[in-house]
């Protein structure tokens, strides 16, 4: 469970100094809880963690030892720890939807756990918060009544808040193995007695999963790699996702295709050409400790680089178009680096395909009502620089980080649970988050 | 830096005085890439006596021989030497000729006795063209830079074979690389042209209706200084005379449609002057065929289409442009001049950021004016309720051939996702019309030099303290440049190791599989444009080719 901090070691050594996802991974340990939520809500206010996935990494090792330090033995009060700690961090970094989206998954964990241990203070407040589930039976009887059933039985009678728990035995196959015995044996010992600490520790060990899938995730996207990359075709990317490049590499290993890189000036294309010419990015904590061995070139695949502007030009010749994402949408769309809109539109207007690789950490049980919130604004210097300083007081520089994409420009969705339509993805929530959780 | 290639190699045959040292090195590279090395050797060895000792004299007998006048009156031996080496110089360009094909025409042919030549013979001759890379590799950015390049050519040596660098879609454009001096070119070539060669070449002169007067405004100044030889008429000798300048302009940069159609206007008028007018007369007429061609064609019809654009443009519009029409700009101006309230976004493109300028004209006026790039088109559209296009031209199916990103915001402008479509208008002038068709932006372009996308951060000092960049990057660019090339590989290696290279795609010629590509234009569907608007009116794009018919043949 361990294995993740012990691979990002190098990079915390060689850059202990900068704030960012390794330092507060490293202070973690040694620091008092609270001051490590700060730390948290700092690093995210600031955009010293930015990505997706290291806002993610960050939010469960803290939630795992906020969790393992909660003295606490009713799982109402460790919801409520969680749920105080989780507006904090969400409330720090609203755009950063990965941070809601793990404490949603931890409050999940909690409140199945609890639900499997079926103790009677639970059930009472179980009850008052999830008016909405369907009951075909007497709720003041019920939960009396299901102690005597057997676990079967109440599973299929009540699906919704099964779901959860199917879901943690997903395809996943690593996962699925400790999942399926850690979750049947605490079965018995509820029955032996008080079993606060136990929760705490099956809780854990959810976390312990999360924080597992976050690591082996990209791996796990690009086994469908071969699937959806053929030989010579021309595939059309974006920015410098760890994500796409990792999938890129999976089907590099056996198929040779070109890439045709947009460099995604001006917030990202520095990485891109770090990525397209397999420079090492140092900078970068994310990246630098995923072994990223050799870069596409290496492999003999053909990548051109181009300005985003020459997108529609070459589209004609593309077959497919891969995009990575920054959160992905409970109604199919995605809000991914600028420019991606209009990449994907081409895309449409081309009738060629678009793929969205997105670790299912990404999707979020949010319903963009207002598109406009979710875009953030970044650095205008690095539109108009310095040199031109005598035209920022005239003109309005904008430099929007985001795009919202909306879900019929996209064609499949491709997570660590496999590839979906954009129509699927509601599903995929409801598997993954409670309804009570959605907004906490 | 690989059109800095040509000069390099070029310098064998004419050289500026500055590259005199570098001479003898240089004057192998194109032996050993082409096979005129063997008729070299097969030559008497004062031949290549008389190359090398060419060069001392040969820059001003190029430079001011167009003129034919020399500021210092020669010896008898200078110009025995002279003459001596324009004709060696005249061999080499034959047998370039002979050999490197069509394709490179006049002035640029020695050039392209060293060019690869992509896509024939790639395994054969990318030794020859890898040489030519590897040697101006490190070499400072291209713009201005020209003749430096040439000592990295000194060091070139043939090293390991390199792969194409052409993206194969577009091999087809990849036609001679791009001219870098003035060295190589004709001496017919007037100094006007080739001025104006250098600025086409460095986008000082830039845009399709810019490149199409100072052509012809330097054609012009060629038919001033022309006399017709004995024996041949006018009408018949300036046209090939005329050859010459345009096929130097278009080594510089491949012609734009605007400026063909104004030479085939020009040759139109050479051809149907009568042989028994004096030729002054002669030279009048068509000094007043081009003044009137530039008025009518273009100033004229400038103000013609700004003002009808001006009255599309209403009180409380969001204008969305894309990068520096010069027409869009006039008509922007036109409209805030007659008090209407409007706002202008204006969306540009890297690596000219032809916005920028376009942006401080409009500040500079009074416009509200809002400034983002092309990742923000979707952002800008929003709340866009026009976009006004500037064209490079129009293609006779009526799509809009544009700087590249043009496709982009029109696209945005017709696909907007609150289902309300933003008219699309393009303001264009009829000499920018093309009987070409084109079905996307492959079948016509123009690639550009692919090293204007390498970002070059060159920190500017501007206070008096130590500059933090200097502790880890010591060697400032062009010196590095002038060392790498000096370099043997070996130093090469050590020297990437030491220092950082100021960005990760400066030696994207030496990294294996990777290539880039800069697109100059972009094909706009006709269907995402609804009005073009020109000085014969406002038209649906498929009026297209039935005006350009009109005014090709009135």
């Amino acid at each position: 469970m361990y294995s993740p901090q012990l691979s990002y070691m190098p990079s915390t050594t060689s850059q202990a100094m900068t704030p960012g996802l390794s330092s507060f991974l490293k202070s973690l340990k040694s620091n008092p809880i609270d001051t490590s939520i700060e730390n948290l809500i700092s690093l995210l206010k600031r955009r010293q963690i930015c990505h997706s996935r290291s806002c993610a990494t960050a939010t469960a090792h803290l939630l795992r030892s906020v969790v393992s330090l909660c003295r606490t033995s009713e799982s109402a009060k460790l919801i409520e720890r969680v749920q105080s700690v989780g507006r904090r961090l969400m409330a720090a970094q609203p755009r950063e939807m990965v941070v809601g989206n793990i404490v949603r998954r931890v409050l999940g964990l909690i409140r199945d756990e609890a639900e499997d241990d079926r103790e009677a203070e639970f059930a009472l407040s179980e009850s008052e918060s999830q008016p909405q589930t369907p009951r075909a039976f007497d709720d003041a009887s019920m939960p009396l009544d299901r102690d005597s059933l057997a676990m079967g039985t109440e599973r299929s009678s009540r699906p919704p808040l099964t779901s959860m728990f199917s879901l943690l035995s997903h395809p996943e196959p690593e996962a699925s193995l400790p999942s399926t015995p850690g979750s049947q044996s605490p079965n018995p010992i509820p029955a032996n007695g008080p079993s606060s600490k136990d929760l705490r520790a099956e809780v854990l060990v959810g976390i312990n999963e999360i924080i597992d899938e976050l690591d082996q995730v990209d791996e796990q996207i690009s086994t469908y790699a071969l699937e959806h990359i053929h030989s010579n075709e021309i595939i059309l990317t974006h920015t410098s996702s760890t994500t796409v490049q990792k999938f890129l590499l999976r089907a590099a290993t056996k198929r040779k295709f070109t890439v045709i890189h947009a460099e995604s000036y001006p917030n990202n294309h520095k990485v891109t050409h770090d990525t397209v010419s397999g420079n090492l990015p140092s900078d970068d904590d994310l990246l630098s400790f995923e072994s990223f061995k050799k870069p596409l070139i290496a492999h003999g695949i053909t990548v051109i680089l181009i300005p985003d502007s020459a997108v529609f030009a070459l589209m004609s010749r593309v077959n497919k178009v891969i995009l990575g994402t920054h959160s992905v949408l409970a109604n199919g769309g995605l809000v991914a680096a600028a420019g991606t809109r209009v990449i994907a539109r081409a895309a449409k207007v081309h009738q060629t395909p678009v793929v969205v690789v997105s670790g299912v950490y990404k999707l979020s049980p949010v319903y963009p009502f207002d598109f406009d919130s979710l875009i953030e604004y970044g650095d205008a210097s690095k539109v108009l620089p310095y040199e031109d300083g005598d035209l920022v007081d005239q003109i309005d520089v904008q430099n929007p980080l985001y795009d919202y994409v909306p879900a019929e420009l996209v064609d499949l969705y491709i997570t660590n649970l496999g590839g979906h339509a954009p129509s699927y993805l509601y599903r995929i929530v409801s598997d993954h988050y409670r309804k009570e959780d959605i907004s906490f | 830096m690989a059109d800095s290639v040509n000069p390099a190699v070029t310098s064998s045959s004419t050289t500026a005085p500055s590259q005199a040292p570098s001479q003898p090195p240089a004057e192998n590279s194109p032996s050993q890439t082409l096979p005129i090395r063997d008729s070299k050797t097969a030559n008497p060895p004062a031949q290549s006596d008389k190359a090398s000792s060419k060069p001392k004299d040969a820059p001003a007998a190029l430079v001011t021989g167009g003129d034919g006048a020399s500021d210092k009156p020669l010896t008898p031996a200078q110009l025995k030497a002279k003459a001596k080496a324009e004709k060696a110089a005249r061999r080499v360009k034959e047998k370039a000729d002979r050999e490197g094909g069509a394709g490179a025409a006049g002035g640029s042919a020695p050039g392209a006795s060293g060019q690869p030549r992509p896509p024939n013979t790639p395994k054969k001759d990318a030794a020859g063209g890898g040489a030519s890379q590897k040697g101006v590799k490190g070499a400072p950015p291209r713009r201005g830079s020209g003749p430096v390049a040439q000592t990295g050519a000194a060091a070139a040596e043939p090293k390991k074979k390199k792969e194409d660098k052409s993206v194969a879609v577009f091999s087809h454009l990849y036609g001679q690389q791009r001219r870098t001096t003035v060295n190589g070119a004709a001496k017919e070539v007037h100094p006007a042209v080739l001025a104006l060669g250098l600025q086409l070449r460095d986008y000082v002169v830039c845009g399709s209706s810019a490149r199409c007067v100072a052509t012809l405004l330097a054609f012009k100044r060629v038919i001033e200084s022309y006399t017709t030889p004995l024996g041949t008429s006018l009408a018949r000798h300036l046209t090939t005379h005329l050859g010459h300048q345009i096929s130097y302009l278009s080594t510089c940069r491949p012609l734009a449609v605007s400026q063909g159609n104004a030479i085939r206007a020009l040759k139109l008028a050479i051809s149907r002057v009568d042989p028994s007018t004096p030729e002054s007369t002669a030279k009048a007429s068509l000094c007043d065929m081009i003044d009137n061609f530039i008025r009518e064609k273009i100033t004229v019809a400038d103000q013609v289409i700004a003002g009808s654009a001006v009255e599309k443009i209403e009180n409380g519009d969001v204008i969305v442009t894309f990068a520096g029409s010069n027409i869009v700009k006039q008509t922007l101006l036109q409209a805030h001049k007659e008090g209407k309230r409007f706002r202008v976004s204006i969306i540009d493109s890297r690596p000219l950021f032809e916005g920028k300028s376009l942006a401080r004209t409009l500040a500079n006026a009074g416009l509200d004016v809002q400034y983002s790039l092309v990742h923000a088109i979707s952002h800008a559209i929003k709340d866009a309720t026009k976009v006004f296009l500037g064209a490079h031209g129009m293609t006779s199916n009526g799509r809009l051939y544009s700087r590249v990103g043009t496709a982009l915001v029109a696209m945005s402008a017709k696909e907007r996702a609150g289902g309300v479509e933003v008219p699309v208008i393009v303001c264009c002038e009829t000499v920018k019309f093309s009987d070409r068709v084109a079905l996307d932006s492959i079948v016509v372009n123009e690639i550009a030099d692919a090293d204007e996308l390498i970002p070059v951060n060159s920190p500017q000092q501007v206070t008096g303290l130590p500059d933090p960049a200097a502790f880890t990057a010591p060697p400032v660019e062009p010196k590095k440049g002038g060392k790498a090339a000096s370099a043997a590989s070996t130093q090469e290696s050590t020297d990437s190791t030491r220092v950082p290279s100021p960005s990760p795609l400066a030696k994207w010629k030496d990294t294996p599989n990777l290539q880039l590509l800069n697109i100059m234009y972009d094909v706009t569907p006709a269907e995402y444009v609804d009005m073009v608007i020109t000085e014969m009116g406002s038209l649906p794009p498929s009026a297209v080719p039935i005006v350009h018919r009109m005014s090709t043949n009135p």
